[in-house]
């Protein structure tokens, strides 16, 4: 059978970084092909390049046996391949419907004006074409959480229905719901043969969703596997190059905690987010916040960290102090992992250095106030070092990292801070096996230090792994409160949730 | 090819890059040697005319930076400039204390800076058009002030023997030392100069990093306030009388002169001092062989086109060098 698409001897390089040394590809009809390596492994890359996003230094592709050179994403996507990407593919001034629209506006023209009415009734019909009903096309993208915004991509996308989808890492972005959504698509592109280029870090889901498997290893493409010889053992060796020891998740199976609290949220109210939410968070503490996406919990973290108000209610530290703001937030220990990392956590087109010290200032300033480059550099490199951050250099701009090293920016920039109560909001999102583990690693650490720590998740096993109390919420309220245990099931969790 | 070629090539033409405003001015400050010579001119009155004009733009530039590494621009330092010198007159002709006189334009020019930024958070308005009012407001007021206590002569002044004894090229290359080394130390080595500059990349995420965004807005027009005191006050220093036309076109000239010294008007990381320094001069330097070489009388319009011209050409060169590819990943 021929390939609908082949890419050959594909050659990327980035001034000093070489992304893609000699990379050959093809996906065939019928397939879901996934792509698994570590962070900065190549997946972005050359996904990206056949959906027009990048052009490759040297190399070919063909596409339904005819050259392929797509100019632009948008002229990818009307020629048959399109990409949901890593981050947000979305831009967030505008509405809906113009950002499914946003290339050919040109079609709802009437007299040179553009008819909104009929633009947003083909957007909320492409949103109901993949089950989304209950975002409407008048809506302003601002208004979405990060879920909702992906899928409003993947609307956009699909309504052009084209012969090979690429989804970058993006199920993680989703919870069940949506994931599900994701699913059907692929399922239809199947039957339909057409074909997936599927790039994820959960081996279990990447596993489950893909007929074949390509791992990728610095640039370079090392191993296929086929449905039948799918092994997570095999898979992770080849990813890594080496064997990966021990545990994934903590060891332990009993809960424990310092007796000391470290942080209350007392009745928390804010909108439809949080409806009367208490918790007490103790030292030495993993404490798991799980649910749906819109269940409150990515809105109780900001307010934990002082970034939202609620309506009523407060949080208060050990010692009686409010959080009001970041600022007081910060001051009292408290450190925040954003969910939209691009957006919130980094300052793209700023060097790694700068955006792990503005932090940690204080960790260095001579007298608080004055900063020496060396003292910032050393700050600097050892965080890029502990966590083994890949990049060219500790100036390079974060938007040249991959998406697992930019995460593992955020996460230098407030552990090197030394923070006492971190929280954690989808910390390992687009994290590979190997960072994930030395997250959990450190996490454990941080626990024995008697450090608190708030892990927001979608993703349970991650919950159910690390945590020594899992709270599960739905529609702004506390269903459930459950205590580590060997015999968690999943099952009886995800009953609360929904 | 190999993996440290690579990097040693693109170390090369990085360092081409940040060279390329130094070696800008070089070339202007040759031309103008230039076309003055040709013309016949003077070199020596026209170096002290580039170096006058260069040193007070060169000082007011420096401290808005501080303003334009957070994103944010203030088109009314020329018109705070003029207002505060004006008041300076004003109280020397009352008082006779030249100490009094300093002091009265610092602190009206940080008042005026002061006002910009608080109008701006009080009302959450972005701050830039809080700036435009002043504009308006305090060229009005100062171009008030000047004609009517200044009659026919159509300006106000102070005595010139007042100022003279500084009135030479070692205080005015003192006083922009000094101020260029304040800012480069408050800019490059302290918390407050780090924070401006992620201010300036990323507000959303410096807010949730913990640095207070109304703050620093107001600290770096402070600093832009104190440029513009200490240029108001060499303004008359040079010329020890003022009219409603002094300075009028700095607010628009330090937007070109920072570009020019190539930072990029978006702020951010890549926010230098020394752009502001280099820049001022290179501006000036060009506006001069502008005036040279199109004949004065009618080439007034002709020579804001050219400038003009020039300042899209840098604008897009500069902005080639530092526009990386966003990819949204
Ligand atoms: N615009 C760019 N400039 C410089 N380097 C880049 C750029 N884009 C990618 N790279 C580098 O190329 C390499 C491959 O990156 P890529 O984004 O393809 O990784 P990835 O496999 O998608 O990783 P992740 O799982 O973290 O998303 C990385 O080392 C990255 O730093
Ligand atoms: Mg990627």
């Amino acid at each position: 059978m021929e390939p609908i698409l082949a890419m050959k001897h594909i050659r990327k390089t980035f001034s000093s970084t070489v992304a893609l040394g000699d990379v050959s590809l093809e996906v065939y009809p019928g397939e879901v092909r996934g792509l698994i390596g570590e962070n900065g492994s190549g997946k972005s890359t050359i996904s990206s390049i056949a959906a027009g996003m990048q052009k490759a230094d040297s190399g070919e592709m063909i596409f339904r046996g005819k050259p392929w050179r797509p100019k632009s994403m948008i002229d990818a996507l009307q020629n048959g391949v399109g990409m949901i990407v890593q981050e947000s593919g979305t831009i967030s001034g505008v509405t809906v419907a113009e950002n499914i629209f946003l290339a050919e506006l040109g079609q709802f023209k009437r007299l040179g004006v553009i008819d909104r009415k009929a633009m947003n009734r083909k957007a909320d019909e492409a949103l109901a074409n993949i089950g989304v009903k209950d975002v409407r096309g008048s809506t302003p993208m601002a208004a979405l959480d990060f879920q909702t915004r992906k899928l409003v991509e993947i609307a956009k996308v699909v309504m052009k229905q084209p012969s090979i989808l690429v989804v970058d890492e993006t199920s993680t972005a989703l919870s069940q719901t949506g994931r599900d959504i994701l699913y059907g698509i692929i399922k239809r592109f199947r039957e339909e043969g057409k074909a997936v280029l599927f790039i994820s870090h959960d081996l279990e889901e990447i596993m489950e969703v893909c007929d074949t498997l390509t791992v990728l290893r610095d640039g370079a493409r090392i191993r296929d596997f086929k449905k039948e010889e799918f092994d997570p053992d095999a898979i992770r060796t080849s990813m890594i190059g080496r064997e990966l020891q021990g545990d994934y998740y903590r060891s332990d199976f009993t809960p424990s905690r310092l007796d000391e609290v470290a942080l209350k949220a007392e009745h928390l109210q804010s909108g439809s987010a949080l409806k009367d939410v208490s918790i007490d968070f103790y030292r030495g503490e993993i404490v798991g916040v799980g649910g749906l996406s819109h269940c409150g919990m990515h809105t109780l973290g900001k307010i934990l960290f002082g970034a939202e108000r609620p309506d009523s209610g407060r949080v208060v530290t050990a010692d009686g102090t409010k959080i009001t703001n970041e600022t007081v937030a910060m001051k009292q220990g408290i450190g925040y992992v954003a969910k939209d990392r691009d957006v919130e956590s980094l300052a793209l087109n700023t060097g790694i250095r700068d955006n792990i010290a503005v932090a940690g200032m204080e960790r260095y300033a001579i007298g608080n106030v004055l900063i020496t480059n060396a003292k910032e550099k050393r700050y600097a490199d050892q965080q890029i070092q502990s966590l083994s951050i890949k990049c060219a250099g500790r100036d390079q701009l974060v938007s040249q990292l991959s998406g697992g090293n930019k995460q593992k920016v955020v996460f230098g920039k407030w552990i090197g801070r030394g923070s006492d109560i971190l929280i954690l909001d989808c910390p390992t999102r687009g994290v590979d096996i190997g960072v994930k583990k030395a997250m959990y690693e450190l996490m454990t650490s941080l626990k024995k230090e008697g450090k608190t720590i708030v892990m927001i998740s979608e993703e349970l096993p991650e919950l159910m792994g690390m945590a020594d109390r899992l709270i599960i919420m739905k529609d702004g309220v506390i269903m459930k409160e459950f205590q580590r245990s060997e015999d968690l099931s999943d099952a009886e969790i995800i009953r609360y949730m929904i | 090819m190999a993996q440290s070629e690579l990097v040693k090539k693109h170390r090369v033409r990085e360092l081409l890059v940040a060279l390329l405003p130094i070696a800008a001015l070089a070339v202007l400050f040759g031309a103008l040697c230039l076309v003055v010579n040709i013309k016949g001119y003077r070199l020596d009155m026209y170096l002290k005319i580039v170096f006058n004009e260069g040193v007070v733009l060169a000082i007011v530039a420096t401290g808005a930076i501080f303003i334009y590494s957070l994103g944010s621009f203030d088109i009314s330092l020329g018109a705070s400039t003029l207002f505060s010198a004006t008041i300076g007159v004003m109280v020397y002709n009352a008082s006779g204390s030249l100490p009094l006189m300093i002091l009265t334009i610092f602190g009206v020019a940080i008042g005026c800076s002061l006002l910009s930024s608080v109008l701006a958070s009080v009302f959450h308005i972005p701050v830039f058009v809080t700036t435009v009012a002043m504009m308006s407001v305090l060229s009005a007021v100062a171009a008030q002030i000047i004609t009517t206590n200044g009659g026919a002569l159509g300006g106000i002044g102070i005595p010139a023997t007042v100022v003279a004894p500084l009135d030479n090229v070692p205080f005015k290359l003192i006083a922009l030392a000094a101020f260029a080394l304040l800012c480069v130390f408050v800019f490059d080595f302290t918390k407050i100069g780090r924070r401006l500059k992620f201010l300036g990349s990323n507000a959303v995420c410096a807010k949730l990093s913990g640095i207070k965004v109304n703050v620093y807005a107001i600290i770096a027009f402070v600093m832009a306030g104190l440029g513009v005191g200490l240029g108001a006050f060499l303004t008359l220093v040079y010329t020890p009388s003022v009219t409603p036309t002094t300075a009028g076109s700095i607010g628009m000239n330090i937007l070109v002169a920072i570009v020019f010294g190539g930072m990029p008007i978006s702020g951010g990381s890549r926010s230098r001092i020394y752009a502001a320094l280099v820049g001022g001069f290179s501006y000036i330097l060009l506006n001069n062989i502008l005036k040279i070489v199109i004949d004065s009388g009618a080439g007034y319009g002709i020579s804001q086109i050219v400038s003009a011209v020039f300042f899209l050409a840098v604008v897009y060169v500069t902005s080639m060098n530092y526009r990386t590819k966003l990819l949204p990943r």
